[in-house]
């Protein structure tokens, strides 16, 4: 057998391979077992009804499709849902849907309104509020803290239907309290203001497909929402070392130009995802609008969430339903990516 | 009193007591007066009052009573941005979301200076302080020594005539502080203007000090210059805080030419005469470093005290010897490695005799 020479820098270099997915598997097997129970169920709880809604979305699905079972072959001929491709969108699209006052465009125009105004709301109340209740002169903060996370201790529900009772045009809160006010001060408000069934819009303009309704639901809302804000603005605000204040004091910063050179920048980082939470909360905050307003009057506060609803509670159309909550998942979808894109939310700074 | 650049008055700081915090006294007094200038450390323990001291001096903080001078004008109705003074923190306080130039010109744009002007001088300042480049980085891109230094040029460039630093190397490395120690102080000496200076180091206070203060529990207990604290600490607790040190008691005899004899036990030894020397038969406390004693045979002839060795401690450099003294004291000797002269020489349970220079020795005041 003769030697093979064995030169300096000759031969295949040695090359890191990485292992194969069996063999990743492999390796990993116990690792596999323990998270298999909980894969499975995540499996039968999310992603199968993810998956079903997509395949419904594509399907004119209608009650009797309800027998339809998978497991069950006997049922597949008779009641699979017939499939209609893109159609159910083309109709969401193009109105094409038998609901009363249904406009896709406007539904779209109104649920973005709302979801603007209200984190404008949020963000500039929430901010506001935790300034003041961070300036150590506040008397009592710790009590205004605790009660501001009550709005958030409450269902959200149980929240909108009280709401609903604020607003009742003969026994709410709201037409009393102009009642109270009327008696104190000699004003004469209306005390019998139907919130959600006054069309006239009361601000005119480029405003005027808000009615009424909207700026009721609207506050009711932002009693909801700008705790969270808040709550977010405080943590900030607390991480913010106080060096960075006399720093910038000694250098001459008045209060004002601390709060719009420090204080507004560093908490920045912390509330551009907290409005990114906040804005999907709101763009679908579903019982607020449903419980409150109920898209009263004539569906021009509805969005597109309780729209959807809607289609299933009183029209039975599974299908449409469910192309319609994929239309808004590609709505929030594509919001967040351009938020992603010009905001940079991930960027955060070492303090 | 003229002339001082600052200048603190029965200054005192006592923190708490309303909403029933309990009261702190955190500066109980104190009367300084630091010369223009001037390169002044306070120098302390953790929690001795040399943070409040400074924020005091800074307007941070208000006096609970006594006042503060600069520049001869009273400072209680001053606040922070109208003294002139600034201040380098110790965790920088940089502007994390500003670049390294925005950061230094801060106090420029908000005095609405110029901007070519502000551009000038932000690059002057990032060059005195030897970081012409990176006026466009942002802090979290720097090491902790260029931050330093970036807060530094932010603070020189408000052209302040007092500088504050509250232990503005605590976050560096050994290497990079020690070379930091030499660069401030170099800054010092050219910029000209008076620097106090706060570490709890009390190597790095010797090294850079023109004066230094030391403190404990919120009061001054010694002033002077690094030599004299050093040599001449008044009290037990300054010649344990800065350095180590060595107390023999004794009762003072007669002071003749050749210094004042102190008796410990039946023995007799001279120290360094004092300026105002006490009476004789008074009980009092000698203090002398290691480094300053020397060992001999038993018998030799010296100034110093007989005693035998206890304990032998090999330290690379030096060699130390713990030795009891005849009245049970024990002593620490520590000799240099040279010649033979540490090591070796003498060994546990010989007798010996712990040998010092006159002037090595004197009296504390405790
Ligand atoms: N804002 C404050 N409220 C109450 N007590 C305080 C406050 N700041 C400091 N103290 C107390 O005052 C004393 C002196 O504190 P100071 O910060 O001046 O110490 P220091 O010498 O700077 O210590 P260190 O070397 O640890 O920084 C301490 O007992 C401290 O607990
Ligand atoms: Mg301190």
């Amino acid at each position: 057998m003769a030697v093979r020479p064995v030169a300096a820098d000759a031969g295949p270099k040695p090359v890191f391979k990485r292992p194969s997915l069996r063999e990743r598997i492999k390796s990993s097997r116990t690792a596999w077992l323990y998270i298999a129970p909980a894969a499975l169920i995540m499996l039968f709880v999310t992603l199968f009804p993810y998956i079903y809604q997509l395949f419904m979305a594509f399907t004119d699905y209608r009650v009797r499709n309800l027998r339809f079972n998978l497991l069950n072959p006997e049922t597949w001929a008779r009641y699979a849902p017939p499939f209609v491709g893109l159609d159910n969108f083309v109709r969401i699209l193009t109105n094409q849907l038998t609901i009363e006052n249904y406009d896709f465009w406007r539904l779209l125009l109104f649920n973005i309104t709302w979801t603007v105004a209200n984190i404008v709301f949020h963000v500039a109340l929430g901010v506001l509020i935790a300034l003041v209740l961070n300036s150590k002169t506040v008397l009592l903060r710790r009590v205004y803290r605790a009660l501001f996370v009550l709005p958030w201790a409450m269902p959200g529900y149980v929240a909108a239907l009280t709401w609903r009772n604020m607003y009742d045009d003969r026994f709410g809160a709201i037409n009393q309290l102009f009642g109270v006010i009327n008696r104190l001060i000699g004003t004469s408000f209306p005390t019998d203001t139907r919130w959600f069934v006054i069309s006239e819009p009361p601000i005119g303009g480029l405003l005027s497909f808000l009615p009424l309704a909207f700026y009721a639901v609207l506050l009711a809302n932002i009693w909801l929402g700008w705790p969270f804000m808040s709550v977010v603005a405080t943590g900030a605000l607390q991480s913010i070392p106080k060096e960075l204040y006399e720093a910038a004091s000694i250098d001459g910063a008045s209060g004002w130009q601390q709060l719009r050179k420090v204080t507004l920048p560093l908490i920045r980082p912390a509330m551009v995802p907290a409005i990114m939470l906040g804005t999907i909360w709101t763009f679908n905050q579903f019982s607020v609008i449903y419980f409150i307003s109920q898209g009263n009057p004539f569906g021009r506060t509805e969005i597109l969430i309780t729209q959807a609803y809607k289609l299933v509670a009183e029209q039975r159309l599974y299908g449409v339903a469910a192309a319609f909550s994929i239309v808004v998942f590609f709505i929030l979808l594509s919001f967040t990516l351009i938020n992603n894109r010009v905001t940079r939310a991930t960027e955060a700074y070492d303090v | 009193m003229k002339g001082y650049s600052v200048e603190l008055k029965d200054l005192v700081k006592v923190y708490g007591g309303e909403h029933g915090d309990p009261r702190v006294g955190a500066v109980n007094g104190i009367n300084l007066g630091i010369h223009p200038g001037e390169f002044f450390t306070l120098l302390g323990p953790s929690g001795c009052g040399k943070t409040t001291t400074l924020r005091l001096v800074g307007g941070f903080e208000t006096p609970t009573s006594g006042e503060v001078y600069i520049e001869g004008q009273a400072m209680s109705h001053v606040p922070p941005y109208n003294r002139p003074v600034n201040t380098v923190f110790q965790n920088y306080a940089l502007f994390p979301h500003l670049t390294v130039a925005q950061n230094v010109a801060f106090g420029l744009a908000i005095k609405r200076v110029d901007k070519k002007e502000q551009e000038r001088r932000v690059q002057e300042a990032l060059e005195m302080v030897r970081l012409p480049d990176v006026g466009k980085r942002k802090p979290a891109q720097l090491s902790g020594g260029q931050q330093q230094r970036v807060a530094l040029a932010r603070a020189l460039i408000n052209e302040p005539s007092v500088l504050l630093l509250d232990e503005p190397l605590g976050a560096l490395d050994l290497k990079l502080r020690k070379a930091m120690q030499i660069e401030l102080k170099q800054l010092q000496k050219e910029v000209g203007i008076t620097f106090i200076y706060v570490t709890h180091d009390q190597e790095e206070a010797l090294t850079m000090s023109d004066r230094i203060a030391v403190m404990a529990e919120g009061s001054i207990i010694q002033v002077g210059d690094p030599v004299g604290i050093y040599e001449q600490p008044a009290t037990r607790f300054v010649a344990n805080f800065i350095g180590e040190s060595n107390f023999i008691e004794g009762v003072l005899g007669g002071t003749g030419s050749d210094g004042a004899v102190v008796e410990v036990g039946a023995e007799r030894a001279l120290i360094r005469p004092d300026a105002e020397p006490w009476p004789a038969g008074t009980e009092v406390t000698v203090c002398v470093r290691p480094e300053k004693l020397m060992l001999y045979p038993p018998a030799t002839e010296c100034n110093g005290l007989s005693g035998t060795v206890r304990e032998v401690i090999y330290i690379g450099t030096d060699t130390e010897f713990v030795v009891e003294l005849a009245n049970g004291v024990r002593a620490v000797a520590r000799l240099q490695n040279i010649d033979g002269r540490g090591l070796g020489e003498f060994a546990v349970g010989d007798a010996v005799r712990v040998g010092w220079a006159m002037w090595d020795a004197h009296t504390l005041e405790d």
